[in-house]
């Protein structure tokens, strides 16, 4: 509440109210049309011909980067159950990483990357929790080639820094149990998905240098991916319809134009099924390839009756090939979105362990100022940042 | 007293006035300090450090255990990992609320209220038994504690003076004898309400 006299801006509720209104109407439109798109998309399913055509047609297609391709010669309409939960003793691990990125205004500059995991044993312990911080300030990690303070760049080194510690934790763990099966699993997409530039480009070997590790040592990796964006199934549906020469044909079959994979799968999934395995022709995707680690995806139903939850599972090619690893994955992840109803459990607890906290940065901050005070040095944030402190404890 | 005797650390100051303060604390269930624990925060700088008893204790929730509380079934193997985690791994937010008793300064304690609250975000670590003995070496610890209206303090009493008693029993000096001394000290404080000095002495009977 503001304190009397107290003339800041806020939100303004009663002056949005005829945009509330239309964002309502647009949503309830945009369900009505998904309704009628999803009518043709299960016609198209039901009349698609067996996966091997479908995968020929969607490597003539044009623009197959938007465009899923079955992997495997399973109906693409097809679904597939598993076990409720894994077999006792196997190990799941989840990762997930937060920071504090540097601040100009901030009393130094600096950012701090922290990466938190779970080690979860179904044997009836109690999981191992662990966590890395690295404080970073030097001049070569705070600017990039042109000067320029980085932005996007602690993005990719979070990335990084992420798939690193669960390798580590994998390696870790295998030492100690050298036969049991260990799911790794990331909070996101698996393809890397930075656009390429110099240190995109390092980054993103660090990056596939540390599947390598994660194979090596036994890893079922797999990235969880939740509310996926994308409509790869769909228009592979649509492609799906193509006859004779499969790109002029495909452009001549009107695309729909709000229906996504998630709405699709979330009508044909029924819960705790997911769907074949398909993989983007993306240029990413063929370098990963080209690597040894090309990505797959599925999606899987990890909702109940009536309340579908669609997630994407990514996982590397060397991880889809083994049926048995597919069923273990699956029933994995299973288990772990059921006790917290859509979310792996792991995945939840990797994040609050990585968290930075508002509170946490204050902290870091006092210690700082009293470190430099202490060697006599005045330093202090920017006015600005002053400001905002003030002005933020109104929330 | 000495502030380096290694002991744990519960928390940070969340908000503090002169007669106590609450800490903010994140830590696994087992750690969680019980009612009636000494614990001493910084004070002036670090120059100072004010003497505070734990006198409530509240477990927040959070999206989280409210996701899981509406499952979880302590009967289902489903959950058997996770309720441990939760239980003694998880840092469970909970907020602790502490009453000043005191303040040392270097090896001197004083009694009564500190000269300044501990500030924002100072960490508070729990007192060892032997900084807890030698803050209950005298009874004068309990004056500011009976004077208090905010905190259930007859209660607060009898359960310190419980804890005290066994570090000051000696080859010469019993427990018995402690507590003969404490309830001397109240029988003096708390002269002009009778009822309430039965009480106390009942449960420390």
């Amino acid at each position: 509440m503001s304190a009397p006299g107290y003339n800041g801006a806020m939100l303004r509720l009663e002056r949005l109210r005829q945009d509330i209104q239309e964002l309502s109407r647009r949503v309830i439109e945009r369900q009505r049309r998904n309704a009628a798109e999803l009518k043709t998309i299960r016609r198209w399913f039901d009349a698609a011909p067996a996966a091997h055509v479908i995968r020929e047609q969607v490597t003539s297609a044009q623009r197959t980067d938007r465009v899923a391709q079955p992997v495997t010669d399973a109906p693409v309409g097809a679904q597939f159950t598993s076990n409720p939960s894994p077999p006792p003793n196997t190990v799941v691990i989840g990762v997930d990483g937060s920071q504090i990125p540097p601040d100009h205004h901030a009393t130094v500059l600096y950012y701090v990357l922290q990466v938190g995991g779970l080690i979860f044993h179904y044997n009836g312990e109690a999981p191992f929790p662990h966590t890395e911080t690295r404080l970073y300030f030097e001049e070569a990690d705070l600017y990039d080639a042109e000067g320029l303070l980085i932005t996007t760049q602690l993005g990719m080194r979070r990335t990084v820094a992420e798939l690193e510690f669960l390798a580590d934790l994998v390696e870790s763990e295998r030492r100690r149990t050298p036969d049991t099966p260990i799911l790794a699993l990331t909070d996101g997409p698996l393809l890397w998905p930075y656009r390429p530039g110099d240190e995109a480009n390092r980054s993103r070997d660090a990056y596939l240098a540390v599947f390598d590790r994660l194979q090596a040592a036994g890893g079922i990796l797999a990235g969880f991916v939740e509310r996926p964006g994308g409509r790869y199934v769909v228009e592979m549906a649509r492609v799906s319809q193509a006859a004779g020469d499969m790109a002029s044909a495909y452009d001549g079959i009107e695309a729909p134009g709000h229906l996504d994979d998630q709405a699709l799968m979330a009508e044909m999934l029924a819960p705790g099924a997911r769907s074949p395995w398909f993989a983007r022709l993306s240029e990413t995707n063929d370098i990963q390839a080209r690597r040894g680690h090309e990505i797959r995806f599925c999606y899987l139903n990890v909702g109940e009756t009536g309340y579908p939850v669609v997630a994407r599972i990514d996982a590397p090619s060397w991880v889809v090939e083994d049926a048995g690893t597919i069923s273990l994955l699956h029933a994995a992840l299973q288990h772990q979105t059921r006790v917290l109803h859509g979310n792996p459990y792991v995945l939840a607890r990797a994040h609050e362990l990585a968290l930075v906290t508002s509170q946490d940065k204050a902290l870091l901050e006092s210690v700082l100022h009293r470190a430099l005070m202490e060697q006599g040095i005045v330093a202090r944030p920017s006015e600005k940042a002053r400001q905002k402190a003030y002005l933020s404890r109104r929330r | 007293m000495s502030s380096k005797t290694a002991t744990l650390t519960i928390g940070n100051v969340l908000r503090s006035d002169i007669r106590g303060f609450v800490v903010a604390s994140r830590i696994p269930e087992p750690d969680v300090p019980t009612f009636g624990t000494f614990v001493r925060a910084p004070i002036q700088q670090g120059n100072a450090h004010l003497i505070g008893l734990v006198y409530d204790i509240r477990l927040q929730d959070d999206p989280f255990l409210r996701d899981l509380a509406v499952s979880a079934a302590e009967s289902d193997p489903d959950f058997a990992e996770v309720i441990r985690d939760q239980r003694e791994v998880r840092a469970v937010p909970v907020e602790i609320s502490v009453v000043a008793v005191g303040y040392t300064r270097g090896d001197e304690i004083a009694y009564g209220l500190p000269p300044q609250p501990p500030m924002i975000l100072h960490r508070i670590q729990v007192c060892s038994k032997e900084e807890a003995r030698r803050i209950t070496a005298k009874p004068d610890f309990l004056r500011p504690l009976l004077d208090n209206r905010d905190a259930p303090v007859d209660e607060l009493v009898v359960r310190v003076l419980q804890r005290a008693a066994p570090l000051h029993s000696t080859s010469s000096t019993t427990r018995e004898d402690y507590l003969l001394q404490a309830s001397r000290y109240l029988a003096r404080f708390l002269a002009r309400e009778p009822l309430r000095l039965e009480t106390i002495l009942r449960q420390l009977a």
